[in-house]
């Protein structure tokens, strides 16, 4: 601290003369910078700001592609913040809303949990550990439309998973998992569980890695038990981690459309229908697309607040665990 | 307060063996060092002491009690970690609680130990900072603290001085003692530093490649190497030694140092020892501070080939034939590399070893 003030003391002295010419310097070089980055800084203005400008208008009216006009015309349909207050009262999108929260409440502490306990696993030595490993990340690798049509075909009445049903119960048993609409949505969240929980696996397992062994092996001479140096060492040093985890999975989880779609279509009815597949079919069978901006713009918002929120949580976890 | 006895300890990974039948005792109230260059066995001696390796052969035992199977938080042993292990996620209060919540203390108690400790260790100032931006002395003064509220029987100490800087490692040297005598417990002290081990230690216990070498005072493990291997460890630089052959002469019994040219000869006490033995081959020794520049005729002329300066003190190294000499002056030594001197050892300090098996013959 003292030794850097001293130099800032010498500095000044200086600092006046070199002042004058530093400034031309600065100019000039902000200059060139500027004629340098400017084709990038066009690009990223193309790519992210203009079609958020496109989308904020078009959500402030009624236009749509049917109406043979372009969208730049689309202020001969302007309605002001119709499309909001609409959506407000629309009970199919709050439902929608509601499936995606029921979705995530369950996937993203199961995936949570089942990843944390299998990392926790993986830090102890048995035999065929590297075979495991690799098995555990297969699911991660598909392609989500074929984990789809993969459970589509497994949870059909005939299909693998009534099988093995029937086998453990001694009778024949026949639900038809994808055309009811509790079982569907249930499908649907083991299917995300079986592809997400290896994602969650991998962070939590790097989390864990990096627990320092000293502090735990400290911990275990000073009388800790296994839970109790989980809970006052290994969580606390996690918490970073966690919160990542989570983020990623919360976020991922919300747009949960490509496997959930091939599997049901959002059926039976609207049963499985999130809000990416409500945003879909707007989009593909109903074509208002100034409502559909207006849906998307509400949640881009609504996610960018609980992003924000989560990353300040990060930055203050991370300050208390170095 | 416990006195710990090692029988037999060894430990084997896999073709290695790491440790080879190790019989120690460590008094009550003792301060141990475990003494030896990097792989001799030292930290798996510690480790299984705490409890965190299993030892493949031989016991522990705590006043008697054997600690083969108990699990290494019920043999109550304070472990101060090479980087301290501080829970740098709480606070300085946090760390000192540890040990006492664990063993499920009442609050009143917790906070009874805490208060005795900080004031002990002049942690007071600091109980409510977080730990992880302290000071290297504060964390070690942390790390004693949070192992010595429990009230372990027995301090282990992993090469705690290793990451501080040179100067500040005196300093350090001096609490870690004064620390010491004010808990009277028993302590192990794993180092690779001499000085440390020298300073700090009641006896020392030498090792080298899984073996223990010498158990000792610090002076007496200076002054009395019971083999090469210890005569060139300790001290700085180690004891120059070199190849000779026992020989009758009308002075007495001599060492006929061949490449050399010279046959000095030995102290009574110690020829008495060594005309007892068979054989004449042996390592003849001597400290490089017992060297003195002497005139022409009283001892070897040898080519100075390098000058160290080290302050207070100069080490000269001498061209010996294939071996080189060392010795240690005070610092206004006029010799500079080139020249050529003559020099003699103290002949009181001379110690010789058997060439076979490396063993010191006699003692004085």
């Amino acid at each position: 601290m003292s030794v850097s003030a001293t130099t800032k003391v010498r500095a000044g002295s200086s600092a006046s003369a070199a002042a004058a010419r530093s400034e031309r310097g600065d100019r000039e070089g902000r200059r060139l910078g500027l004629a340098l980055t400017l084709p990038a800084q066009l690009l990223v203005l193309f790519i992210a700001a203009f079609p958020l400008l496109m989308q904020a208008y078009i959500s402030l009216t009624d236009w749509s592609p049917l109406d043979g006009i372009g969208w730049w015309q689309a202020w001969e349909l302007w309605n002001s913040f119709a499309n909001y207050t609409d959506l407000a009262s629309d009970t199919r999108f709050w439902n929608a809303l509601w499936r995606t929260a029921v979705v995530m409440g369950i996937c993203v502490p199961a995936e949570f949990l089942l990843g944390l306990g299998l990392a926790i696993l993986f830090m102890d030595e048995f035999a065929g550990k590297r075979i495991f490993y690799s098995v555990l990340l297969v699911p991660m690798m598909v392609v989500p439309a074929v984990a789809g049509y993969m459970f589509f075909m497994l949870f059909q009445s005939g299909g693998p998973v009534n099988d093995i049903l029937s086998t453990l119960a001694g009778t024949r048993v026949s639900v038809a998992w994808l055309s009811d609409p509790n079982l569907a949505l249930l499908a649907v969240i083991v299917a995300d569980i079986w592809q997400w929980t290896p994602l969650m696996f991998l962070i939590l397992l790097a989390g864990l890695v990096g627990v320092p062994e000293d502090q735990l092996k400290a911990a275990t001479l000073l009388g800790a038990s296994w839970w109790q140096r989980f809970v006052t060492i290994v969580l606390p040093r996690m918490k970073a981690i966690i919160v990542i985890a989570l983020a990623i999975r919360v976020i991922e989880n919300f747009k949960i459309f490509d496997t959930l779609y091939i599997m049901t279509g959002g059926g039976p009815g609207v049963a499985t229908e999130t809000i990416s597949v409500y945003i879909y079919k707007l989009t593909t069978q109903d074509l208002i697309w100034g409502y559909v901006a207006a849906i998307a713009l509400a949640i881009l918002i609504a996610l960018s607040l609980l992003a924000a929120f989560a990353i300040k949580r990060m930055a203050a976890a991370g300050k208390e665990a170095p | 307060m416990t006195a710990i006895r090692l029988d037999g300890l060894t430990k084997r990974f896999g073709d290695f063996t790491a440790l080879r039948a190790m019989d120690l005792d460590i008094r009550d109230g003792e301060f141990m060092a475990l003494l030896g260059p990097s792989g001799c066995g030292k930290s798996t001696t510690m480790n299984m002491i705490a409890g965190m390796e299993e030892p493949s052969g031989g016991r522990i035992l705590f006043d008697g009690r054997d600690m083969t199977g108990v699990p290494m938080s019920r043999r109550g042993v304070g472990f101060v970690f090479q980087n301290y292990a501080i829970f740098t996620h709480m606070t300085v209060r946090q760390n000192l609680a540890y040990g006492p919540k664990m063993h499920g203390l009442p609050a009143h108690e917790i906070e009874r130990r805490v208060k005795a400790v900080a004031d002990l260790l002049q942690l007071t100032a600091f109980l409510d900072r977080p730990s992880a931006k302290l000071s290297v002395n504060i964390l070690q003064r942390l790390a004693i603290g949070r192992s010595a509220i429990i009230e372990p029987a027995i301090f282990l100490l992993d090469e705690p001085l290793s990451n501080v800087d040179a100067a500040f490692r005196a300093v350090m040297r001096t609490e870690l003692k004064h620390l010491q005598r004010q808990f009277r417990q028993t302590m192990v002290y794993v180092t690779h530093d001499q000085l440390e081990a020298m300073t700090m230690a009641d006896r020392i216990a030498v090792m080298d490649q899984g073996v223990l070498q010498q158990v000792g005072t610090p002076l007496g493990v200076y002054n009395n190497p019971a083999n090469v291997f210890v005569a060139r460890f300790i001290g700085s630089p180690g004891m120059n030694l070199f190849r000779g052959r026992l020989a009758e002469s009308d002075r007495g019994l001599v060492v006929d140092l061949g490449s050399l040219g010279v046959t000095p000869p030995l102290p009574d006490q110690l020829s008495a020892v060594a005309r007892r033995l068979s054989g004449g081959e042996v390592f003849y020794g001597f400290r490089p501070e017992e060297v003195s520049v002497s005139a022409e005729g009283q001892g070897i002329r040898l080519p100075v080939t390098f000058v160290e300066r080290i302050g207070a003190r100069t080490i000269v190294h001498f061209g010996a034939g294939e071996a080189a000499l060392k010795a240690v002056f005070d610092n206004d030594v006029g010799l500079s590399a080139g020249e050529t001197a003559v020099i003699a050892a103290n002949e009181k300090t001379v110690r010789l070893f058997d060439l076979a098996t490396g063993l010191a013959i006699g003692s004085a």
